[in-house]
């Protein structure tokens, strides 16, 4: 996992520092002369061979130092921190209301597959995929708020009132939530359908067990292990989706602070911001690994 | 929203305004740029302005929203006969946000510090003739330039140049900015929000509100949202200007415009091909209707222009914006006597920006039109500063020019236009803003506006209005964008304004 983490780092340094559009310049505008812009780069540390950039940056990661933005001024630690009280919750959120709304409709499509009321399921959760969460996101916005103003359009008050702050996230997070929701019912369903044609779960039922009671005592465990490894990639996806959601509904978190860093040439900050998603995305996948042992407890014995 | 405010402050821990300084409430201002920085003085972007500049920082002199020069942390100034030196009488009895004294010392240091030339202003080369900044007393400030220049006032004026510091606190002047504006920074969420508060020690008239926040959208039809549902109190421009007919109509709602210094241009690189011949760029000027490309893209709110120039300029030449009027026949002759008969092919490289993706493909058809064969690339701001702005790497590109009397530019040889004129042009401006009378001053700048007109150095298209929305009970927002301040010193709810802040053009 170091590995990756490292490879990563080298990846987001040299990606972003091949980038066109120099630091220096964009902060100085149009109106700038060549000297201040070259004084500007001078001070910033820009000119010093990229080795030593990446050398110092990665440095300062290691002992736990995110460094200073040059745009902004500001610590990029407190600016993630932030940021992460916002992005954190909001992908929670969504994933609960992408499993509420995934699982049941999931299992219901399996157990009624063939049936009208399956192929209905079916029906809505492709159409649910279909729908980009920008899209959803705008409905709501406008329907909710504009119309009814049953929730705030947009924006994020903060943590002090957590009922507030939970207020704000509800229309974002069903955004997310929704799309992810077809998606999780459409591998609920495709996992729970595989384990009810399978050869045990037949025994099972000969046995005189019901569908419900053989799913519960055998095919559930076997069902999971697929969903898993969808679930880690998809709380990895609502990551990249929810930074689409938060412009949408302008709120201040990874999203906006990824997408702004980007356009100033904030480049420390986009490259602690992008290692961050990379580290995230790297513990989820060992946490999934892990879970296939609880899961299965073939794999114990086989490492 | 006045729930927000405060938990905002009580988080960041600052100063809450005490009711005694103001007739109370919370206004909530959308835009859609965040500022990068806190720090007018090294960083260029207009959104740092917007929110500090008249608000928190003052100048000795200033700008009202007419455009007009007027005497702010000065109480009066001279000039010496030869243009070279300028007194500034210092106002007393200021002291900046945190309770410092202002005196003739900080200004002439704040001044000093933009001259300097290391200083890292964005602005510093319109400074850089100044010889020497000095307090004699403690209320007097002598400015000495090493060459007359009549625009340095306005300059002063216009420019984070012009701000006045308080050098006890110019070392947090990114995290904790002071000045001796009516308001001072309270708190702000990066790239979300930034919160003002009332400056309990303003010198001047109290002002009314107790906390202005600017909040940021990077998606406009969120904030047009906003303040439909009343999340937000006024959009400062809006980013679209065919949006503004949701608002034009309903009665709780004002839409207040005024001109801006901006010059939205179709930029010619008059090196690139086809581009260096004259007769080119003329048909490309007859080729473009540019009353048609002010209705869709600014919705008629603004002034076709036919120069480098705009209404409150001095020099303002209104028969110089019919020169060109349209007219596509002598565009195709033009262009079979520069020997393209048939036509070229030219990219057209595009900025993120409304008014730019918008004309874009009008400019495309109309010169599709002619014969001439548009490609359309569009491209990330900080791409454009680089290959547009920085590397001349472009051939047509259409930007809103918002620096206010931004002519010197045409006698920039090293600027992104190539211009072939350009040391013409410098020469001329040696001269107008060497001029002691103005009448003189304007003679010469009108000989630049023709000029580079008569050469289509560039086909300047339309000077766009400043688009304010905002709540009908909100009173003393600036008419216009001529200052890219977004001067809140008059702004409250309700109540009427006094006449001569009303003939400072702030609207009612």
């Amino acid at each position: 996992m170091l590995v990756a983490l490292w490879g990563a780092s080298l990846l987001v340094f040299v990606v972003l520092n091949v980038l066109p559009g120099s630091p220096a310049q964009v902060i100085l505008g149009t109106q700038a002369t060549p000297q201040s812009v070259r004084q500007l780069t001078i001070q910033l540390g820009l000119n010093k061979s990229l080795v030593r950039q990446y050398l110092d940056w990665i440095g300062g990661l290691v002992h736990g130092d995110l460094g200073v933005s040059y745009i902004s001024h500001l610590s990029i630690g407190s600016q993630i921190a932030q940021a992460l009280s916002v992005t954190g919750p909001l992908v929670l959120f969504a994933l609960v209301i992408g499993l509420a709304i995934g699982l049941p409709l999931g299992f219901a499509g399996a157990l009624r597959n063939g049936r009208f009321s399956g192929s209905l399921i079916g029906g809505l959760s492709q159409i649910g995929m279909a729908v980009p969460s920008v899209v959803a996101g705008l409905i709501l916005i406008i329907v909710l708020t504009v119309k009814l103003h049953v929730f705030p359009t947009s924006g994020f008050p903060g943590w002090s009132d957590p009922l507030q702050a939970l207020r704000a996230l509800v229309l974002p997070a069903f955004s997310l939530g929704l799309v992810e929701g077809a998606i999780l019912s459409r591998y609920v369903r495709a996992s729970i359908l595989e384990q009810l044609r399978s050869d045990y779960l037949r025994t099972a039922r000969s046995k005189g067990l019901r569908v419900g009671q053989a799913l519960r005592r055998h095919g559930f465990r076997n069902a999971a292990i697929p969903l898993v490894t969808v679930l880690g990639l998809e709380l990895a996806s609502l990551v990249v989706g929810a930074i689409v959601v938060e412009n949408v509904f302008a709120l201040p978190g990874l999203g906006l602070l990824l997408l702004d860093s980007v356009n100033n040439r904030d480049l420390i900050t986009v490259q602690d911001t992008a290692m961050l998603v990379a580290g995230t995305v790297l513990v989820l996948n060992l946490l999934v690994d892990l879970s296939y042992r609880l899961l299965d407890p073939r794999l114990k014995g086989s490492s | 929203m006045a729930f927000t405010l405060v938990v905002l402050g009580s988080v960041m821990g600052g100063p809450q305004p005490s009711g005694a300084t103001s007739s109370g409430g919370s206004l909530v201002i959308g835009s859609a740029v965040a500022p990068p920085s806190l720090d007018p003085t090294s960083n260029a972007s207009a959104a740092i302005d917007e929110v500090f500049d008249y608000n928190v920082y003052q100048h000795l002199v200033q700008l009202d929203p007419k455009g007009q020069v007027i005497p702010v942390l000065a109480t009066s100034y001279k000039v010496s006969s030869d243009g070279l030196t300028y007194t500034f009488a210092v106002r007393s009895g200021v002291t900046f946000s945190n309770g410092d004294p202002m005196t003739a010392a900080d200004v002439a240091y704040s001044l000093n510090r933009a001259v300097n030339p290391k200083s890292g202003y964005p602005y510093q080369s319109l400074v850089a003739d100044v010889s020497s900044v000095t307090a004699p007393d403690a209320s007097t400030v002598v400015v000495k330039l090493t060459h007359p220049d009549n625009q340095f006032l306005y300059n002063l004026a216009a420019y984070s140049n012009g701000m006045v510091l308080d050098p006890a606190a110019v070392a947090n002047i990114a995290t904790a900015p002071v000045g001796t504006g009516p308001y001072m920074y309270q708190s702000q969420i990066s790239n979300y929000d930034v919160v003002l508060a009332a400056n309990p020690n303003y010198w001047g008239p109290k002002p009314h509100l107790s906390t202005v926040t600017f909040r940021y959208f990077s998606s406009p039809s969120t904030m047009d949202s906003a303040l439909q549902s009343g999340q937000i109190q006024v959009i400062d421009n809006l980013d679209n200007s065919q949006n503004v007919s949701q608002f034009k109509n309903n009665s709780s709602f004002k839409v207040i415009h005024g001109p801006t210094e901006g010059k939205i241009d179709l930029t010619l690189n008059n090196t690139a091909g086809p581009l260096k011949k004259l007769k080119v760029r003329q048909a490309i000027t007859y080729a473009t209707n540019k009353q048609a490309i002010l209705k869709t893209v600014g919705a008629g709110y603004g002034t076709v222009i036919g120069s480098d120039q705009v209404p409150g300029d001095p020099w303002y030449t209104p028969s110089v914006n019919k020169a060109y009027s349209y007219n596509p026949a002598k565009a195709r002759k033009l262009l079979a006597e520069a020997g393209y008969k048939h036509g070229f092919s030219i990219t057209l490289t595009l900025p993120p920006y409304g008014y730019a993706t918008t004309a874009g493909p009008l400019i495309q058809a109309e010169l599709a039109a002619v014969g001439i064969k548009v490609t359309i690339k569009n491209i990330a701001w900080a791409l454009w500063i680089s290959k547009v702005f920085t590397d001349h790497n472009y051939q047509l590109t259409i930007i809103d020019q918002v620096e206010a009397r931004d002519i010197g530019e045409y006698g920039d040889c090293g600027y992104y236009f190539n211009y072939a004129g350009c040391k013409q042009v410098l020469a001329m401006m040696n001269k107008a803003t060497a001029a002691t009378t103005t009448a003189q001053e304007v003679a010469y700048f009108r000989a630049i506006v023709r000029k580079i007109s008569a050469d289509a150095a560039n086909n300047w298209l339309y000077n766009p209005d400043q688009l304010t929305v905002a709540d009908k009970n909100v009173v003393g927002l600036p008419g216009s964008g001529l200052t890219e301040s977004f001067n809140l010193s008059y702004v409250s709810f309700g109540g009427s304004l006094p006449k001569q802040v009303v003939s400072e053009g702030f609207a009612s």
